[in-house]
């Protein structure tokens, strides 16, 4: 047998084979990664309460500037593996590991890992898992946030209650709710560029250092780095 | 499959050259192995011996991609075909484990190929029994293991497949003389009763050569230069092997490389012992499962301690006797009893380490830990050498020149420019050495500086401690190597604290009974509580109610010794809560023109919503959530283990970050709360470092679990049942309770 799996130059690597096959490398990486923002999720969420009260004071929607540090995970995750599901994979299991410890969210920080992953999910999609590149990062940070800030600003019926699965959101969400409209959209718009800056653009930067430490031979990401200075 | 005649292997000119290298790693390797041959594979570091361990498991191109030319087979088809055909431990202790038990941790590899879980325990006490572990419960969790049993356990996972073939790689290069011998001893045995063919990969031959027939032997740039009988190699290629850097039975270690003691900065002459310790000990407080704190004592010196310029003092003793510990209590990392019981320098400068900030500290003394790639802090080699000296304040380009000439001494300036975090183990051993000493700190404190190194590294290290002495330095090491402890002045022998016997508390709380997804659900309905309540009064209502529940939910009746510390438990988690109550209070407050009710209602309101999660969510145990996740929602399978393994695998996080943390500190880069950009570049570091560790255990993991058939497993079958019990329907009936009494106070 002779395989050579070489990757074009310049473009974004895509993931290796089929692109919903995935390796076990795959998904024990992403859930790794998940866990490890999971810690640094409930240790921002000490550093967010103090940082969003002060501007609360100032103007209530700029709260969602401090947001975009949890949209970090899908992205991350998204950016690593480069295979449908990832980045929504990834989130979730850092929601669910950073409300493990407790947090002032309680279990409505998993629907909140839910809807976040599946928005930088869809971005991902929409390029077709093919572009991976900083601005493919930062419209993955932006599109986490409106589905959260459906949660947020929309309360869910109470009459839910009765349904098997939507009951546990009866009531659910709403933090916001109470905004008028111009504010909840400009909460939109701080939550996007909060998301597109923070979660895609560090998140990007974050990736390309980890590859550079040689964290991610493995990976797609890991690959780039190694093609641009072959030793 | 079951006959002698298996377990032949056929490696037909197999090169493989990775993305993003010029040279291949291995080239054009032929190899026959006959069945139960056992097989010794060495050569230099860097040769690809790992390399073609993972190409024999048939994984190789699945982890990194490249080009591969050549053929691998096992009994005639692709060493991949029949799971678990091929058994790998790898090298470090505990990174292929998957489970938090013993007996879930070996029935892996039988619940990937979805084998009846009836027939399992059988197998799995098999398993354990053929490796000296039968003794153990099934349910020992996976970390009270020491590091021998660990890779025992390893092997016993590879065992209950029944493979072909069992490859070791590097098993025993992290263990002390004593646990290293268990291994050995259970790969002896392995061999003998039922014929399966064994490679393992090793740089101390000696005592390897007993158990195998034949030594094969890999050059640096890949090519197989050897091959034959293990006596017959070791006789005709003695000086090959020993310019390889590998440990040849009957020849002494080697000469100390000479480093000249002017390539370290003059340490500052001191009267009387650079490091003093009083008798001490210290304690470490565990959490244990059941939510309770015990404090129990890690380690003890009984002897008073003195570490004099040009001194070498050594530690002793068994694994598990505190000799790290004891070395993290000297550098401050630890608190000893009695406080103040480490004093570094004498008379009016003597300092507890503890109290001196980071350069003060890092300008008396260094420290290099057992994992030497934790301490990497730079991005170039060079600048790693010079990190300590530039937050002395010490520049300019005599204090590089003497770096690059003590790099070159070492054998690694042409890396200089080379990120450390690409260097091999040993070259990482010796960078983080060198980088320890260049500043000249008077106390060096090392954590077994020279295991698992092979020969060259050895000569290095033992060198640039003997440079360090000869320039008036002190050396603490804690040390099995008998040629370091030779070499000692003084040796201080420890003993492991004697444990009082745990009684076990026979009794759970209520919620612990109840499964986790009844566990999460309830949490959930925290949610609707909080959100329906519309005024203070109610969810104060709400509150007393959840209150209540949580006082049945924790309470452990039965007989036995009641389980400690649960309140405190609920209160720490509700922290976060309630500080979140406060300050979204305040804000309401202060922005709703004062209005005391409506911040009431918003505070209480989040009360409410995290109160249910801070009682319920401790209690989620990773493996039974994976369990119900699989069997009751049917969520994929691969998936689900993946989350539960990460799960498995949170607490280990915390001690990295730690790790990272001192590792910083002792280095001089500190972290002052006043200033923002030390604080910022502390946080940055912590967290790349944090996640280069994490990416390096799942790749590791995942490795492990392919070689137990994750990779096909399809159609999983669990260890464990997942039963929604009675209970877990009255836990959410209860859990509904607040919700309820919330709709009917509207």
């Amino acid at each position: 047998m002779a395989i050579t799996t070489d990757a074009p130059a310049r473009r974004s690597v895509t993931a290796t084979g089929r692109l919903a096959s995935w390796r076990t490398v795959d998904i024990i990486t992403v859930a790794f990664l998940g866990a490890a923002f999971g810690i640094v999720f409930w240790g921002w969420a000490f550093a967010y309460e103090p940082l969003s009260k002060l501007v609360t004071v100032a103007y209530v929607p700029l709260t969602g500037l401090f947001a975009g540090t949890w949209f970090l995970a899908g992205v991350v995750g998204g950016l690593v593996v480069r295979r449908p599901g990832a980045a929504l994979f990834c989130e979730v299991v850092a929601a669910l590991v950073s409300m493990l410890p407790g947090t002032q969210w309680g279990a409505s920080t998993l629907v909140s890992g839910v809807l976040q992953g599946l928005g930088a999910e869809l971005a991902f999609a929409l390029l077709g898992y093919k572009a991976w590149g900083p601005g493919a990062a930062m419209l993955a940070g932006a599109l986490s946030a409106p589905l959260e800030w459906v949660f947020e600003v929309v309360k869910f019926p109470a009459s839910w209650a009765d349904l098997p699965v939507l009951g546990s959101l009866a009531g659910g969400g709403g933090w916001y709710a109470e905004l008028v409209l111009r504010d909840k959209i400009a909460y939109l718009g701080a939550l996007g560029v909060s998301g597109a800056v923070i979660a895609g653009g560090v998140g990007w930067l974050l990736t390309r250092q980890l590859a550079r430490a040689g964290a991610l031979s493995a990976f797609p990401a890991g690959q780039e780095v190694r093609e641009a200075r072959a030793v | 499959m079951r006959t002698a005649r298996r377990g032949h292997v056929e490696v037909a000119g197999l090169t493989w050259r990775p993305v993003g290298r010029r040279e291949p790693v291995l080239r054009d390797v032929t190899l026959t192995l006959r069945p139960g041959e056992r097989v010794l594979l060495a050569g230099a570091s860097g040769a690809g011996k790992s390399t073609l361990l993972r190409a024999l498991t048939g994984m190789l191109g699945s982890l990194e991609p490249g080009d591969l030319e050549g053929d691998v087979t096992l009994d005639g088809v692709a060493p991949g075909d029949r799971p678990g055909a091929v058994g790998l431990v790898l090298q470090e202790p505990g990174s292929g484990v998957v489970a938090a038990s013993v007996g879930r941790d070996v029935a892996f590899g039988l619940e990937n190929v979805g084998a009846d879980p009836a027939g399992m325990p059988a197998v799995v006490e098999r398993s354990l029994t053929a490796v000296g572990l039968g003794d153990l419960p099934l349910d020992t969790p996976t970390s009270a293991l020491s590091g021998g049993q660990t890779q025992r356990l390893a092997l016993a996972g590879t065992l209950a497949l029944d493979p072909s073939l069992v490859l070791l790689d590097e098993p025993t290069a992290m263990l002390d003389p004593a646990c290293a011998a268990e291994v050995r001893a259970a790969v002896a045995a392995l061999s003998a009763d039922d014929p399966r063919t064994l490679v393992v990969v090793e740089h101390v031959l000696g005592p390897w050569v007993p158990l195998v027939d034949r030594l094969v032997v890999l050059s640096a740039d890949g090519r197989v230069v050897a091959d034959g009988p293990v006596e017959e190699v070791l006789d005709t290629q003695r000086d090959v092997l020993l310019a390889m850097g590998l440990w040849v039975p009957d020849e002494p270690a080697p000469a100390p490389l000479e480093v000249d003691p002017g390539l370290l900065a003059a340490v500052p002459s001191t009267a009387g012992a650079a490091l003093t310790a009083d008798p001490l000990a210290v304690d470490r407080t565990v959490r244990l499962v059941d939510g309770s704190t015990r404090t129990l004592r890690a380690a003890t010196l009984d002897e008073p301690l003195g570490a004099s310029p040009g001194d070498l003092t050594v530690l002793v003793g068994p694994s598990g006797s505190g000799k790290s510990t004891v070395l993290a209590a000297l550098a401050g990392f630890l608190d000893p009893v009695p406080d103040g019981a480490v004093r570094l320098g004498a008379g009016e400068h003597a300092a507890d380490p503890r109290r001196l900030g980071a350069p003060a500290l890092a300008a008396r003394l260094a420290w290099v830990p057992q994992w030497a790639s934790s301490t990497l802090v730079a991005r170039t080699v060079l600048d790693e050498v010079l990190t300590t000296s530039r937050a002395l304040g010490r520049q300019g380009p005599a204090e590089e020149a003497r770096a690059l000439a003590l790099l070159d001494a070492l054998g690694l300036a042409p890396l200089a420019a080379a990120d450390p975090r690409h260097l091999s183990g040993g070259e990482q051993r010796r960078l983080a050495v060198a980088a320890a000493l260049h500043h000249g700190p008077p106390v060096l404190l090392a954590d077994e500086p020279t295991v698992g190194q092979d020969r060259h590294t050895w000569a290095a290290v033992v060198g640039l401690v003997a440079a360090h002495r000869a320039a008036g330095g002190a050396v603490v090491a804690a040390t099995h190597d008998a040629e370091v402890v030779a070499r000692a002045d003084r040796v201080h022998h420890l003993a492991a604290p004697p444990r009082p016997p745990q009684e076990p508390s026979t009794r759970v709380p209520l919620a612990a009974r109840c499964g986790p997804l009844a566990l999460l659900a309830g949490a959930m309905l925290g949610i609707p509580a909080g959100v329906v309540s519309p005024h203070w009064s109610t969810s104060l209502a709400v509150l007393a109610v959840q209150v209540l529940l949580a006082v049945v939910a924790l309470a452990a009746p039965g007989p036995g010794r009641a389980p400690a510390g649960r309140a405190r438990r609920v209160l720490l988690r509700t922290v976060p809560g309630a500080l979140a109550a406060l300050s979204t209070g305040w804000s309401t407050w202060w922005l709703a023109g004062h209005d005391v009710d409506t911040a009431l209602t918003v505070a209480l309101r989040v009360l409410v919503i995290v109160v249910p999660s801070a009682v319920l969510l401790p209690w989620v145990d990773p493996d039974r959530l994976g369990d119900h996740l699989a069997q009751r929602l049917h969520l994929p399978d691969r998936p689900v283990v993946a989350t539960a393994a990460a799960l498995q695998r949170v607490h280990t996080f915390g001690a990295v970050w730690t790790e990272i943390g001192r590792a910083r500190r002792v280095r001089g880069l500190g972290v002052r709360p006043t200033r923002p950009g030390e604080v910022a570049r502390h946080l940055a570091a912590s967290t790349t470092g944090l996640l280069v560790r994490t990416l390096g255990a799942a790749v590791e993991l995942a490795v492990a679990m392919d070689a137990r058939g994750f990779a096909t497993a399809r159609r999983r079958t669990w260890w464990a049942p997942a039963p929604w019990r009675l209970r877990d329907t009255v836990l959410l009936a209860a859990a509904a309770l607040p919700v309820a009494a919330a709709v009917l106070a509207r």
